[in-house]
């Protein structure tokens, strides 16, 4: 990037860190990692209170800022051992994979998708937490904080258990089923808890409202009123069909019940040392709000419209490379080429800057 | 709350024990039942000791806490996890024979309380991670979870308890300069201790992260649960190690019986059971690294900086 582009973000960047909202329980407890190249650069710096951190973000200014996850007794200590590890936050990362620069922005409602059930079947329904915080990750995906006292002792094993559950890690539906010896299917009933009760639901579902995708005999209402009625008590029995052949049909949904893109790569959730972008700031890459979304809000939030630090003022800026379409602001805007001079809506200007797809005129 | 003597003499880590131990003073007569108690767990001999009297019984209670004493100035994993295997088997047979209340009791000293709602018996899902065992059964995947509650039995809440035991003896506290008698104690323990070291010795990156940390409880005395033992021998035979050899690994494991382990891994090789896959491994809870090679044993086809790269990860993941 350009050294003036750089400049000029910064300033941005600076002046929304003034008013920025943060909310960051235990503040004065985490350790922080602050990069402009790099996420991280700097590790090991820690903050009295929410005033001496924003001072640091208006006057040093950088791309990248994180927090811990982790309560330290001593935050600034080196090294990691040193700081007396308390309790950290469980979290978890979404994210999306895709080619290209521009590719992942199209994806980020199934990410989206995923987020919500996430929030409300697992961490919510299943695990019981309270006090989850959802935000935007500023750039392909989504971080959930779950800053539930009861779950901040958690250690690396029991927290991989956790991602375990979340992505479906060793799960074989056929274990929900047994044959009693009346020669009857048993299975799970829709109103057991986690995955068994999850998956009845989800069969009974798919039965209702596509009988065809199982089989033929569930057109039928007469067949389909006999067979969920005895699903509701567990028994899986009430239909012509061949056990086996039931069981096997099933098979498909057991791959819609987790969620797949928790990113299990770099051992976020499992760490118990790990820095997380701050919610609130600034990702230097796009230029977007790791932005808090409040709850309610999920179904509603879209990153490319609501991410953006707002302003009504214009920048004229040149493409250095050529970029596609997107949905950015509220708008359509692009395509544009290699070469093309624009006069855009600054927090348009600012995302293709960081992108380093243009560059300030 | 204060469960009496008899409470404290069988579950000398509850509160009612510390209390009914007051000022009592250290003695060669309780230092002494303290070293057969430490025997005893290397022995692997978990009766109990029933005893009559009210002062031998506050002996008693003080012969766990000297037990203890023992151990922390040792710092002896091989004794250390022996003993916690031990007690906590101890325990486990006598809460058997105890009613519900009692029970609860006992898992009221670790946080483990269950409570029952439309005839269910639910524990709240920190607890039950912290001290549910690395095993396909109690793997969350498995249980009924509602709203932050695990679904259990009484049978699974007594092993919950075993374990609970075992892990709190486990983190016996360091200590730094005992009196003289419990010194001597140690002393004479470690002189007694079997001399079977693990022959096989591994460099990082010889085998995948998985395999690398079993090995590694095997060194440090920790207990395997049977997946683990499973997994390794199957793994072990596909690399080509010898039965002794596999044998003489085990020798580490704190209840180790080579009649038992031989008898184990030949039935394996004679069955010709291959390798079970990542997933497989997965499933019973003892992947510790993201390797993407469907099955352990395809770490040996991996460039020597891929391998480093996942350790790295792994290490840094179990950090903490
Ligand atoms: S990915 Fe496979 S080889 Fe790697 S640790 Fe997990 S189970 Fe072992």
């Amino acid at each position: 990037m350009q050294p003036r582009d750089r400049q000029a973000l910064l300033k941005l960047f600076a002046a929304y860190y003034e008013t920025a909202d943060f909310r960051i329980p235990g503040l004065e407890q985490r350790e922080f990692g602050i990069g402009n190249i790099r996420k991280i650069e700097a590790r090991h710096l820690n903050f009295p209170n929410l005033q001496s951190f924003r001072g640091y973000l208006t006057n040093n200014t950088p791309f990248f800022v994180s927090h811990s996850t982790a309560y330290y007794e001593f935050p600034g200590a080196t090294p990691i051992q040193k700081k007396a590890w308390k309790g950290a936050d469980l979290v978890f990362d979404l994210d999306i994979h895709a080619e290209g620069k521009y590719g992942p922005y199209a994806l980020l409602g199934q990410v989206k998708a995923d987020l919500q059930r996430l929030v409300k079947d697992f961490i919510i329904n299943d695990f019981g937490c309270r006090d989850v915080l959802v935000a935007f990750s500023g750039n392909r995906g989504y971080h959930v904080h779950v800053r539930d006292k009861a779950f901040l002792p958690l250690g690396g094993e029991e927290r991989r258990e956790l991602v375990d559950y979340v992505m479906g890690n060793g799960l074989n539906y056929r274990d929900f089923f047994s044959y009693s010896d009346k020669k009857q299917l048993l299975g799970p009933r829709p109103d057991e808890g986690g995955y068994r009760g999850r998956f009845a639901r989800a069969a009974m579902e798919l039965i209702n409202s596509k009988p065809t995708a199982v089989s033929r005999v569930f057109s039928k209402e007469k067949e389909r009123g006999f067979f969920l009625g005895g699903v509701r008590q567990g028994n899986w029995s009430k239909t012509s069909l061949k056990f086996d052949d039931l069981v096997g049909r099933l098979s498909p949904l057991a791959a819609t019940l987790p969620v797949g893109s928790v990113n299990t790569d770099a051992g976020v959730t499992q760490d118990l040392s790990k820095l997380i972008r701050v919610p609130n700031s600034i990702h230097g890459e796009t230029g977007l709000i790791a932005k808090i979304i409040e709850p309610g809000e999920v179904d509603r939030f879209e990153p490319l419209r609501d991410a953006l630090v707002r302003s009504s003022e214009r920048m004229k800026v040149r493409f250095v490379e050529g970029v596609p379409s997107l949905e950015l602001g509220g708008e359509t805007v692009g395509p544009f080429k290699t070469g093309d001079e624009k006069e855009l809506p600054r927090p348009v200007a600012v995302f293709f800057v960081a992108k380093e797809s243009a560059t300030l005129l | 709350m204060d469960e009496g003597l008899d409470f404290a003499v069988k579950y000398p880590f509850s509160d009612s024990a510390r209390k009914s131990l007051g000022d009592i003073q250290l003695t060669e007569r309780i230092v002494e039942l303290a070293v057969e108690r430490i025997r005893k767990a290397v022995r692997g001999d978990d009766s109990a000791r029933v005893v009559f009297h009210e002062s031998d019984k506050r002996e008693e209670i003080a012969s766990f806490a000297a037990a203890r004493m023992i151990l922390g100035h040792l710092r002896n994993s091989y004794l250390t996890n022996r003993f916690a295997i031990n007690e906590s088997k101890i325990v486990r047979g006598r809460i058997n024979k105890e009613d519900e209340r009692t029970v609860d009791a006992v898992a009221a000293q670790f946080g483990i309380a269950s409570a029952v709602e439309n005839g269910m018996m639910l524990l709240d899902l920190p607890t039950y991670l912290r001290y549910s065992v690395r095993d396909p059964h109690y793997k969350l995947i498995n249980r009924k979870l509602f709203s932050g509650r695990v679904e259990i039995n009484a049978e699974e809440k007594k092993r919950l308890v075993e374990e609970a035991v075992k892990k709190h003896i486990e983190r016996i506290p360091t200590v730094k300069d005992p009196p003289d008698i419990i010194k001597n104690a140690g002393k004479q323990l470690v002189a007694e201790i079997p001399k079977t070291e693990v022959r096989m010795t591994v460099k990082a990156g010889d085998h995948p992260p998985c395999v690398m940390r079993l090995l590694e409880s095997l060194k440090n005395h920790e207990n395997l649960p049977h997946h683990a033992r499973w997994f390794l021998a199957a793994y072990t035979l596909a690399i080509g190690m010898g039965e002794d050899d596999i044998v003489k690994l085990f020798a580490g494991a704190p209840d180790f019986s080579e009649k038992i382990t031989r008898y184990q891994v030949s039935h394996i090789k004679k069955k010709g059971y291959s390798v079970p896959s990542c997933a497989t491994v997965m499933s019973y809870g003892l992947c510790c690294a993201v390797c993407r090679i469907g099955s352990p044993i395809n770490w040996h086809t991996l460039e020597k900086g891929r391998k480093d790269a996942i350790n790295a990860e792994a290490d840094n993941a179990a950090k903490g």
